[in-house]
């Protein structure tokens, strides 16, 4: 015999001025199956809990229904003191007269009713509450970071200095992503290769990491806790176990004139290489698409320079598979293809280049070793026009958002050019100058205060050339003239967009993605680390532009979610699952093909003798999140949902 | 005479967006009409057609079937597959003489609260000017009045 | 030769080489228009099979008779268009292993009864053929009648029909989508259908089922045939069939690979009727 309390709240005078709570409580003692109902001023306070964890004892209730606020509001607090009073969590209803009634009603009569509709609808739903326990399942604490820009680098140092294993995984033949690239960095102006090498050091040699480079993650199965990965290595022909990256057979490679990734086409690279000469792993690969060998079986000079045999041309790729219990994913941005833009030349004059070009150039290390010289003729350019938000902020051709970065680094560039090349002369076109953040603003000014920048304000409508100068005609639209600037060099602040292949990916590991393919955050504000799919997390460049402190302060964000994660054995979960009757599942796979978590697997019932009867659909409790969508899918009613059955819904319906 | 009129409608809603989405209308304290009585579920997933005809059955006069914005559904996709059934559920009802007007849909986001409120205004207006919904509550007791024997 | 004389001797062939265990025809009914389905085991069995304009039910529902395909072995079965139908979404609900099921397939028209080529479930392309098929046009102008009606005309209309049903489960007995171990008007805990004939339960049942059949009817007739009290229940099965075309470009049975109509979405399904 169900024996259910129930608990009607004023909360103060939010309910009982609008609800006649006297009323109330005498049509809920009337109610079958309702062994005690009182009132109380709050029941959320301590007195108001312990009358309500008294009356489980005494009344040895089988259920307790607490006439108050949102369930959004309390019902953890609820939960907790029928736990202490020895009544399984589970058997709670809130019936929410406040929220839903009280504040929102100004006939107390009528108000009155409701709440005694709501009240009875939950008495008899809860009366047909099951008593559930949590579920555990059991993580395995590694993880699980792709790719190694400093947003994945930092990620793998936090989560391996807490002692916690981690394969950081990264398509590259070296880690390092887009900042290895940069020359100095806003707003400190400190060298970028400087300040990064040594975390990819620290990564490489910290004893729980393991990077592993040149290689891609094929497919993620799981859920949290409970991932498995496979891991393609690709075939470097180099063996790392041996190589020592003293770099003879990049010396003595033949094919030296191919235009470098890294070096944005600027510089040239041979066939065996290493992006760049910090690169970590210090162990070249071979590009098989241009390698002399592979394309017309002779030469090997590689091999013969190498004095310890360290090259493998028979080298196949592998797949490895890993266990992991999270995965963070850290897999950054590219830059936008300017070439839609056909009024800014870029594509058709060498001298219109890309900011990461300019980085290039301005890199110490960079193909002209830091001095800035043009790419058509290697002089140095007098007057160099910017143009910011070339691609972002303009939804017709390009992207909707702000790239965020852009203005910065402009005016980085900006600084760069004048310190490099004194009575030099840089024009900005801009359209407003973004720089929130610490010290970036102080940065900007710097370039126009101290360092001369010109910016003017307004939008590039053609660049052409003339008499051996780019000419950039636009408006100035503070002074509303229009300005032609003759410029030796044109530098486009391209948009900041997801990697090409990134919706692709997502959907290989199961998480969301916007419009472009920036990856979805759990909420914008109160979970920007976490994906939708459990035990997934994001940081860096790949969930929206961000700049370098940003990444960082994100990967750090997401080590301590996995930490959290990884802080013990079993990880407890909502008992609202998911299950399968499998004497009457038809097996017509509905509910597999309908479930959004692939929650639900393909079961065999076999005989004593292992003889196959039939197939029946089986809910994985460590995936379900549990949304219920197989349940209304099943023809049979085959599938029910834990804390929202069938039975539930059907009394709390027939009660209204 | 007999009594005016209140018209009943029994909401089925998703926890996450339009269950949150009354609250809010509630924590603004904007006023609307006492005619709701909301059923939470999980998810918009979880709404089974069942649910709607018991409602019609147990003397709604329109039922009310709301969850997250496609595209934001806490679960990713619980409302797309429910937002099918939907189209399909109500060419069925429609077609066996149920007014397309008792059964309403909406997307209604946890932000939404005043969105809320004012459709309950709404639908609870319509439906007084539908009046009762008959159909299925006199065949209903008919079968109360039989079952008395 | 004809075509009965044809089909006898291939599934006679059929059976006395092994291939297959059973063949499920038609025999002989009471009456000359009647014919009833006969199942043969052996060569000389076939014999009996009889073909004609009267062959008209949809087999198929024999295929799904529990335990029947379990031990892997073949079996043969005489099938319409609409039979054909039915095996493919039958195939794409996991109820049926494309390679058990031979299929002798015959079209009538008129009173003309011509073979299908093709055995297996694979050699028939549907596609066009039941996308543009439009039910007999008495069906066609009663259903027309009833959009045209007022809701609550079409209420009548229906109470006037559903107030007969009987609760025979007649319907669901011979459809070959009803294949379910358990139907949901035998779940009692909940009660979502009444078991007894009331108008409003069987208002429930008759929605019900036509809910659980969108989107997977194959336009049989065979409820419709077999419901003793002569509810039209084609209509409904007919407006369910043309709402999941229209809406989600969707026709059940064209192939045997589809998935479930209310078990798949697209982003941009319609909803001009959601606020
Ligand atoms: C021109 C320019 C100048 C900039 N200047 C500054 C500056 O001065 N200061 C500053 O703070 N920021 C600057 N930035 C921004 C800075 O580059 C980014 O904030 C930072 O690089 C983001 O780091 P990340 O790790 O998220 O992405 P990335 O650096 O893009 O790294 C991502 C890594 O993931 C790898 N990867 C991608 N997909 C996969 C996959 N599927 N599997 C395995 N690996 C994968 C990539 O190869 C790459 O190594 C600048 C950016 C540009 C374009
Ligand atoms: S939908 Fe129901 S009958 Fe079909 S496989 Fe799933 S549980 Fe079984
Ligand atoms: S409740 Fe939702 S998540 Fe769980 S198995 Fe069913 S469809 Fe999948
Ligand atoms: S519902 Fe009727 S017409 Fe449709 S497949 Fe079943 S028996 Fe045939
Ligand atoms: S066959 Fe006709 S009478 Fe029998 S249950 Fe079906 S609709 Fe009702």
């Amino acid at each position: 015999m169900a024996k259910i309390g129930v608990f009607v709240c004023h909360c103060g005078e939010n309910i009982a001025s609008m609800v006649d709570t006297g009323t109330l409580v005498k049509a809920m003692s009337d109610h079958p199956g309702v062994a005690i109902c009182n009132e109380y001023k709050y029941f959320c306070s301590d007195p108001g809990q312990e009358t309500v964890k008294r009356a489980i004892r005494e009344h040895n209730l089988t259920g307790v229904v607490v006439a108050a606020c949102s369930p959004r509001m309390h019902e953890t607090t609820f939960r907790k003191a029928c736990a202490e009073a020895g009544l399984n969590p589970y058997m709670l209803e809130l019936a929410n007269i406040r929220e839903q009634c009280s504040w929102v009603h100004s006939e107390k009569n009528q108000a009155t009713s409701k709440a005694i509709e709501i009240t009875r609808s939950l008495v008899e739903k809860v009366k047909r509450n099951n008593e559930l326990k949590p579920i555990s399942v059991p993580v395995t604490r590694r993880a699980l970071v792709i790719g190694g820009g400093i947003a994945g680098i930092q990620a793998a140092l936090d989560i391996a200095g807490a002692g916690r294993e981690v394969v950081l995984v990264e398509r590259e033949p070296s880690i390092g992503g887009h900042m290895s690239q940069l020359s100095e960095t806003f707003p400190t102006l400190d060298c970028s290769q400087c300040i990064l090498t040594p975390r990819m050091v620290e990564a490489i040699q910290h004893p729980k990491i393991t990077v592993m480079t040149y290689s891609e993650v094929e497919e993620v199965e799981g859920y949290i806790g409970n991932f498995t990965a496979k891991i393609r290595k690709k075939a470097r022909y180099v063996d790392m176990s041996k190589c020592t990256g003293c770099g003879d057979c990049i010396q003595k490679c033949p094919v030296k004139k191919i235009p470098s990734e890294f070096e944005c086409g600027l510089g040239k690279r041979t066939a065996i290489y290493t992006p760049f000469a910090q690169a970590v792993p210090n162990v070249p690969v071979i590009d098989k698409s241009r390698c002399t060998y592979f394309k017309n079986g002779k030469c090997k000079i590689c091999e013969k320079s190498c004095q310890i045999d360290a090259i493998d041309f028979e080298q196949q790729e592998s797949v490895e598979t890993f266990e992991f219990g999270a995965i963070v994913v850290a897999t950054g941005f590219q830059i936008q293809d300017t070439s839609v833009y056909g009024e800014y030349g870029y594509g058709k004059y060498k001298d219109v280049i890309t900011g990461l070009h300019f980085e290039r150039l301005a890199s110490a290390s960079g193909p002209t070793a830091g001095k800035i010289q043009r790419p058509s003729d290697g002089k140095e350019p007098e007057t160099v026009v910017f143009i910011q938000c070339a691609g972002s902020r303009d939804p017709s051709k390009g992207v909707k958002y702000c790239s965020k970065i852009c203005c910065m680094y402009t005016a980085k560039h900006a600084m760069l050019y004048t310190h490099k090349h004194h009575g030099s002369n840089s024009k900005i076109f801009y359209m407003d100058i973004r720089a929130a953040g610490k010290g970036y603003d102080e940065f900007t000014r710097r370039a126009i205060e101290e360092d001369g920048a010109d910016y003017l304000r307004g939008r590039v409508s053609k660049v052409f050339e003339e008499n051996g100068k780019l000419i950039v005609r636009g408006v100035d639209t503070l002074l509303g003239k229009p300005v032609e600037v003759a410029a030796d060099m044109v530098v486009l602040a391209t948009a900041m967009t997801p990697q090409p292949d990134a919706k692709q990916f997502a959907k290989r590991i199961g998480i969301g993605y916007d419009e472009y393919g920036f990856y979805n955050e759990a909420h914008l504000k109160l979970r920007p680390v976490e994906t939708a799919k459990a035990g997934i997390y994001l940081c860096g460049a790949c969930q929206s532009p961000k700049d370098i402190p940003d990444s960082v302060a994100q990967a750090s964000a997401a080590a301590a979610k996995v930490l959290g994660l990884f802080s013990r054995e079993q990880l407890e979960r909502e008992p609202v699952v998911a299950a399968v009757g499998e004497t009457t599942c038809a097996g017509c796979w509905g509910c597999v093909y309908a479930c959004p978590y692939n929650a639900i697997e393909k079961k065999d019932i076999t005989d004593r003798n292992g003889n196959l009867i039939k197939q029946v659909a089986s809910v994985n409790p460590g995936l379900c999140q549990g949304c219920g969508t197989c349940v209304t899918f099943c023809r049979s009613n085959s599938i029910d949902l834990a804390g929202f059955t069938e039975k539930q819904i059907f009394a709390e319906v027939m009660a209204l | 005479m007999s009594e005016p009129f209140e018209p009943k409608i029994v909401a089925f809603v998703c926890t996450y967006c339009t269950y949150a989405g009354a609250d809010l209308a509630g924590t603004s304290r904007l006023k609307y009409a006492p005619n709701v009585r909301i059923v939470r579920l999980p998810c918009t997933g979880r709404i089974s057609p069942m649910f709607i005809l018991k409602a019609l059955q147990k003397g709604a006069d329109t039922v009310l079937v709301s969850g997250c914005h496609p595209g934001d559904c806490h679960f990713t996709a619980g409302n797309y597959h429910a937002r099918r059934r939907w189209t399909v559920f109500r060419a069925l009802l429609a077609f066996t003489g149920i007014p397309e007007e008792r059964i309403r849909f909406s997307w209604v986001s946890a932000a939404e609260g005043a969105k809320f409120a004012e459709m309950i205004n709404e639908i609870t207006e319509q439906t007084r000017k539908l009046g009762p919904f008959t159909q299925y509550q006199e065949l209903q007791k008919v079968i109360e009045t039989q079952s008395t024997y | 030769m004809g075509i009965q004389e044809q089909y006898r001797s291939e599934a006679a062939a059929l059976l006395s080489s092994g291939e297959v265990k059973l063949v499920i025809g038609f025999g002989e009914g009471s009456t000359a228009d009647r014919r009833r389905p006969l199942f043969a085991r052996t060569p000389e069995e076939a014999q009996k099979f009889v073909l004609d304009a009267a062959c008209i039910a949809n087999l198929s529902t024999y295929l799904v008779t529990e335990g029947l395909l379990s031990d892997g072995k073949k079996v043969a079965v005489f099938l319409k268009p609409d039979g054909i139908r039915s095996v493919n979404i039958l195939i794409s609900e996991a109820q049926l292993k494309p390679d058990q099921v031979v299929i002798l397939g015959y079209a009538i028209d008129k009173a003309e009864i011509t073979a299908l080529e093709g055995r297996n479930i694979s050699d028939f392309s549907l596609g066009e053929e039941i996308r543009s098929h439009t039910p007999p046009p008495h069906i066609l102008q009663e259903a027309e009648r009833i959009e045209e009606m007022n809701p609550a005309e079409r209420f009548e209309f229906w109470k006037a029909h559903f107030s007969k049903c009987i609760k025979c489960y007649a319907c669901r007995q011979v459809c070959p989508m009803c294949y379910c171990r358990r139907c949901i008007v035998d779940v009692n805990q909940p009660q979502w259908v009444s078991t007894s004939s009331h108008t409003l339960g069987n208002f429930e049942w008759n929605i019900v089922r036509a809910f659980h059949l969108a989107g997977r009817c194959a336009a049989c007739g065979a409820c419709d045939r077999a419901c003793p009290v002569n509810i039209p229940l084609r209509l409904v099965n007919y407006r369910m069939g043309k709402e999941v075309i229209d809406a989600f470009d969707y026709c059940a049975g064209e192939n045997s690979s589809q998935k479930p109509v209310l078990a798949s979405f697209k982003q941009d399904d319609p909803e001009t009727f959601i606020l």
